[in-house]
């Protein structure tokens, strides 16, 4: 009997076998023994497969950073960082199917549409962090611009993910760098800066412009 | 705290591009330099160039000095390449320290799993995830195994590449800033890249300190942490937790000259012993690599940097510092040849000009040598190196580099040495473990 375990283990070992995708769904599932119905039962094509294995890393790691004894210390900026550090981790050990998987996508500006689902896993795991903390004074609550925080992570995961599949060097500490660097940034602009204090004093200027009149100047 | 962190990293460029700028900017700066000493020339066609060269030193020294990190290594070994360091140089060479931001707690996680393949918590019974400083390449945190203290040394990821690439960015400017040839200054950068690449493998860091530790282990006064070599990789180090206080705040205690000369002491026996028994010396004398315990001995914490000195070094330099060797002139000539202080082109009035202005400097050098104790809080010894150092600096002779390269790390540990007991204003009895030579002289 078919799993989606099991048929997504059988995925992964075709393609990384053949290094493309089976003919059809009838021979894939004839090689594997098992019916065409039973696969449809699960997914309804191959590329839904796939999408579903790069869910399980999504769901995968964030289920195991939870039950880091620190996770409740962890800052939102820590909690974001782990969850990097963890999920390309994970990852290394797929990463024949996750390169394979990545270098078929059309070059598109927008995300490869097998990280479609694990982008649903990514923005849910993102808002709750972003929103801690918004709560905690962390992280500054903007109009409009703090509802695209999530967005701008998952830019960055794109980045990191894309800098990940050309990174030679040993135990990919370069990736580790890109991680470290770029969350730091990320999260320095999500915090209260000077623009912030800019805009405000420009409101304040603004508000206040017949000041000058009043006083004479 | 953490909001003094965050700005001390903002106020240092960090990025490859805003160091590339700041070097950029200097370049620009000492171009204009040359623009004013050209115009003024065009007035005055007597003006020589030492105004130009102090300018420049100036912009230099205050670019360098902000980009910290090994950008500031490269400017302390070139100054130190003429041989005697300028004294407004000394007073930034305690702060001078590869500056990364600190890293974050996942990060630390991250590497104990990818070379132990646990987290720090699964590792020591307790660990703190707040680092307690900051190491020359990384951080150091606190935990606790088996009711041990440790010390845990994490190195920054990326350091090496940022050492190759800074160097990388320093060189063309140096050639440009020193005057000197691509090909002469060659020599020195490589041996400061190696050191500096050295001081990245923290396997070897650990080989070493426990090499040294034991050889040092019969000094009086001098203690070393353990080392557990199974609980160090590439990037981590963990040793035991050396309670003390650093120099600075020891010397704040307001010692009694018995303590500080007993601290002085163990220093100089420290590095007398490694020079002259095991030939490989400890380079880093950085007040911040060395602890005061509260019985009054020395912790000696960080192996990073060592020195191997070769014979054909060796032996020629200390017959000149400890032997009545620059009393015969052709001899000193010879070994200064060995050294190549004096070079096979030069000319007779060459010679004639560095065997002198060389042996003055070996003889200042050589003076806590020549006794069997020696001061180190006369302030006028160290006024007479400073000013001698900041002389020879301007002169037009010494713009070009001399010397072999083993001078860079060499001078850099005794000078540096000299320094701390001058701080310490300590009385050491130089004759513990002395040069031993063969008979150079033939």
């Amino acid at each position: 009997m078919a799993t989606i375990d099991s048929i997504q283990s059988a995925y992964i070992d075709y393609v990384l076998t053949e290094g493309r995708e089976p003919q059809s769904v009838y021979l894939f599932a004839k090689n594997n023994e098992m019916t065409e119905e039973e696969f449809y039962r699960y997914f309804g094509s191959f590329e839904a497969v796939e999408q579903n294995i790069w869910a399980d890393f999504g769901k995968k790691t964030v289920t195991e950073i939870k039950t880091q004894e620190v996770w409740p210390q962890y800052s939102a900026r820590e909690k974001a960082l782990s969850f990097f550090y963890s999920f390309f981790e994970l990852l290394k050990r797929s990463r024949s199917f996750a390169v394979y998987s990545l270098k078929k996508q059309p070059r598109a500006l927008s995300s490869p549409r097998v990280l479609d689902n694990l982008k649903v896993i990514f923005e849910n795991f993102a808002d709750e962090i972003l929103r801690e903390g918004i709560e905690t004074g962390e992280l500054t609550d903007r109009k409009f611009f703090s509802k695209r925080y999530k967005d701008a992570l998952w830019m960055q995961f794109g980045f990191v993910l894309k800098f990940w599949t050309n990174d030679n060097s040993a135990g990919f500490e370069k990736t580790d760098e890109a991680i470290e660097k770029g969350l730091n940034v990320t999260f320095d602009l999500f915090q209260r800066s000077p623009i912030d204090n800019l805009i405000d004093y420009g409101k304040f200027l603004a508000k206040n412009g017949s000041l000058k009149e009043k006083m004479g100047m | 705290m953490s909001e003094d962190k965050a700005q001390e990293q903002n106020s240092i460029p960090t990025s490859k591009v805003q160091r590339s700028a700041k070097f950029v900017k200097t370049g620009l700066k000492v171009g204009g330099n040359y623009i004013k000493h050209y115009s003024k020339k065009l007035f005055n066609p007597d003006l020589d160039r030492t105004e130009l060269n102090e300018d420049n030193a100036t912009d230099i020294y205050e670019s360098l000095s902000e980009l910290k990190g090994s950008a500031l290594k490269v400017a302390q070994m070139l100054s130190m390449d003429k041989n005697i360091l300028p004294k407004a140089y000394v007073d930034k060479f305690s702060q001078s320290q590869y500056n990364a931001p600190p890293l974050s707690g996942p990060l630390i996680v991250q590497t104990f799993k990818k070379y132990f393949g646990k987290s720090p918590e699964q590792i020591y019974d307790q660990f703190n995830l707040k680092s307690t400083n900051a190491a020359s390449i990384g951080q150091v945190h606190q935990a606790m195994l088996n009711g041990q203290k440790l010390a845990v040394k994490i190195q920054y990821p990326g350091v090496g590449d940022s050492i190759s690439s800074d160097l990388k960015l320093v060189k063309p400017f140096a050639f440009r800033l020193l005057g000197m040839s691509e090909k002469e200054l060659d020599v020195y950068m490589r041996e400061v890249e190696e050191r500096l690449l050295e001081e990245t493998d923290y396997e070897l860091e650990v080989r070493r300190s426990i090499e040294f530790s034991n050889a040092c282990s019969l000094l009086n006064n001098v203690v070393f942490p353990t080392y557990y070599p199974e609980l160090s990789s590439k990037r981590i180090i963990t040793m035991s937790w050396l309670e003390g206080q650093h120099l600075r705040e020891f010397l704040q205690t307001n010692p009694s000259q018995e303590l500080r000369n007993q601290i002085g002491q163990a220093l100089w026996d420290f590095y007398n012993f490694q020079q002259h028994e095991l030939r490989a010396v400890h380079a880093d004398p950085h007040p911040g690599n060395f602890m005061i315990t509260p019985d009054g001995k020395l912790g000696i914490i960080d192996f990073g940097c060592i020195k191997e000195m070769p014979e054909d070094f060796y032996y020629p330099f200390f017959s000149l510092t400890s032997t009545n060797l620059l009393d015969d002139k052709d001899e000193t000539i010879k070994a200064f040849r060995k050294l190549e202080m004096i070079l096979p082109n030069d000319t007779p009035q060459q010679i004639e000009f560095y065997y002198n202005m060389y042996r003055q400097m070996i003889s200042l050098f050589a003076k806590p040598y020549m006794s069997n104790t020696f001061n180190f809080s006369q302030t006028a010894f160290f006024d007479e190196l400073y000013g001698f150092g900041e002389m020879i600096a301007r002169m037009p002779e010494f713009k070009q580099a001399r010397g072999v390269k083993h001078f860079i790390y060499v001078n850099r540990t005794n000078f540096g040495l000299y320094n701390i007991l001058h701080e310490l204003q300590a009385e050491v009895r130089t004759d513990t473990y002395k040069p031993h030579l063969i008979n150079v002289a033939e």
